[in-house]
């Protein structure tokens, strides 16, 4: 009796290490229903560029602060600064890198490494001309 | 003579206690295969169960294919609305295999207008040209969905559609005719403003004035602060702000001197102000007008408000 309980002692621990490798080598969890905030780092920086580029099509800063809020980022304005700031410390594509620039910019966060690459005029804003001024 | 028991024999031949191949005659192995198989097997289904239940993998390299509806409905909306500037057909094609692998793309393009169309998405101006967009795209691929019929092809206006009657008419008296007629006085349809109101959007945020106050230096300020549940500032928050012939609209945490929740504008002496954050508030019920105030010193300034919008429920 004591050699079936070693032996199956022995079994459960080597079962154990192959079930683990399996589970989360082999074939590990695939999601299908994720939040779009789970993206890889490489689909947010995608995902926030499309949006940069989307503003630059339609002028609409609250549509694209809208659209980039589904990343649950703390502060957006911060977010897209980091990321053009990021951009341009990598050398990434110059094109992507004027997109985020514009937007970053449109959300007030134009910084002095930013200056060099600002292409983009600001699109016009699609709401009429203020008699008030925001302050923001 | 009586006859002798045969003599005992010195030494009796051994005999067996078992058949020689006998198990029990075997050497005993130190594993027992059984009690092997059982624990392997026992072991292999309970480290299963704890990688993909109880410790799954941690999910943060999600592909874009891996999303849900509703953010696959995001990442196509960002799709056509970066088309809508750069005119990169391939690369938007790309994006969009990528995210529907085993489906038509465009097709799929065309289910997800038609699926804004028929919620609450389009309630705002912000939604519905971001449809308008996504059905203009379809449309150039030779596709056709719901929103087709749903969404008109014009631009559609903000969340208030306006019609002004411009000028007041004037109807002339009829003319002469043979048989006299009573004098029938000219009339004047009077000018105005006819509001269509569209779907009410969602509500996420009621705002409240919670003070006011009146300061030379911080003359006719609306400031805004948008706060979660705990008080705590949220930044990019969008805020409008709506008077008679104008609107603006602008987002919070911009000045992070004054924190996440603030944003400010400035107001026009004598001009009422109405401030909501689109699609997430109904407006204040009460229009914020820039009267003329009087400080504690006696100057003059202009009274300014501090508004602040919290979650509802």
């Amino acid at each position: 009796m004591t050699r079936f309980f070693l032996s199956a002692v022995v079994g459960v621990a080597v079962g154990l290490l192959i079930g683990l490798f399996l589970g989360w080598q082999i074939s590990p969890v695939e999601y299908r229903n994720s939040p779009i905030k789970a993206l890889s780092e490489a689909y947010k920086d995608e995902y926030t560029r499309l949006v940069a580029g989307g503003y630059l099509a339609d002028g609409d800063l609250s549509g694209a602060v809208e659209r980039l809020r589904v990343l649950g980022v703390p502060n957006i304005p911060q977010y897209v600064q980091d990321m053009a700031e990021r951009y341009i410390s990598n050398s990434r594509d110059l094109k992507d890198i004027r997109y985020l620039v514009a937007l970053s910019e449109g959300l007030g966060r134009l910084t002095p490494l930013m200056e060099n690459f600002r292409q983009y005029s600001r699109p016009p804003q699609t709401t009429p001309t203020p008699q008030g001024t925001p302050n923001a | 003579m009586r006859d002798l028991p045969p003599p005992r024999p010195t030494s009796m031949p051994e005999a067996p206690a078992f058949p020689r191949d006998s198990r029990y005659r075997q050497p005993r192995r130190w594993v027992s295969w059984w009690g092997l198989l059982l624990g392997l097997v026992i072991g292999v289904g309970g480290g299963l169960f704890y990688a993909w239940n109880l410790a799954p993998v941690v999910e943060t390299d999600t592909l874009p294919r891996q999303l849900n509806d509703d953010s696959k409905r995001s990442y196509t909306v960002a799709i056509a609305l970066d088309y809508r500037f750069t005119s990169d057909l391939n690369m938007a094609i790309q994006r969009l295999s990528e995210l529907y692998p085993d489906r038509d793309p465009i097709q799929e393009m065309a289910v997800v207008a038609c699926d804004l169309a028929r919620s609450g998405y389009i309630d705002n101006s912000s939604g519905l040209r971001a449809v308008q967009t996504l059905k203009t795209f379809y449309q150039l691929q030779g596709r056709t969905g719901c929103a087709d019929t749903l969404i008109p092809d014009a631009q559609v206006g903000p969340l208030e559609v306006t019609v002004v009657v411009p000028t007041a008419t004037h109807t002339p008296p009829p003319p002469p005719s043979k048989t006299p007629t009573p004098f029938v006085q000219p009339s004047d349809t009077p000018a105005g403003v006819v509001i269509v109101p569209t779907t009410r959007p969602r509500r996420a945020y009621e705002g409240r004035i919670v003070d006011t106050y009146c300061d030379t230096e911080l003359t006719g300020m609306i400031e805004v602060f948008v706060q979660d549940y705990n008080g705590q500032g949220i930044a990019g928050e969008p805020i409008r702000v709506r008077w008679e012939g104008g609107q603006s609209d602008f987002i919070s945490g911009l000045k992070t001197e004054r924190g996440a929740a603030y944003a400010d504008f400035q107001m026009t002496a004598g001009i009422g102000y109405v401030v909501e954050m689109p699609g997430f508030s109904d407006p204040l019920p009460n229009s914020l007008v820039a009267d003329s105030c009087f400080t504690e010193s006696g100057a003059q300034a202009i009274k300014s408000f501090r508004v602040v919008f919290t979650p509802t429920g």
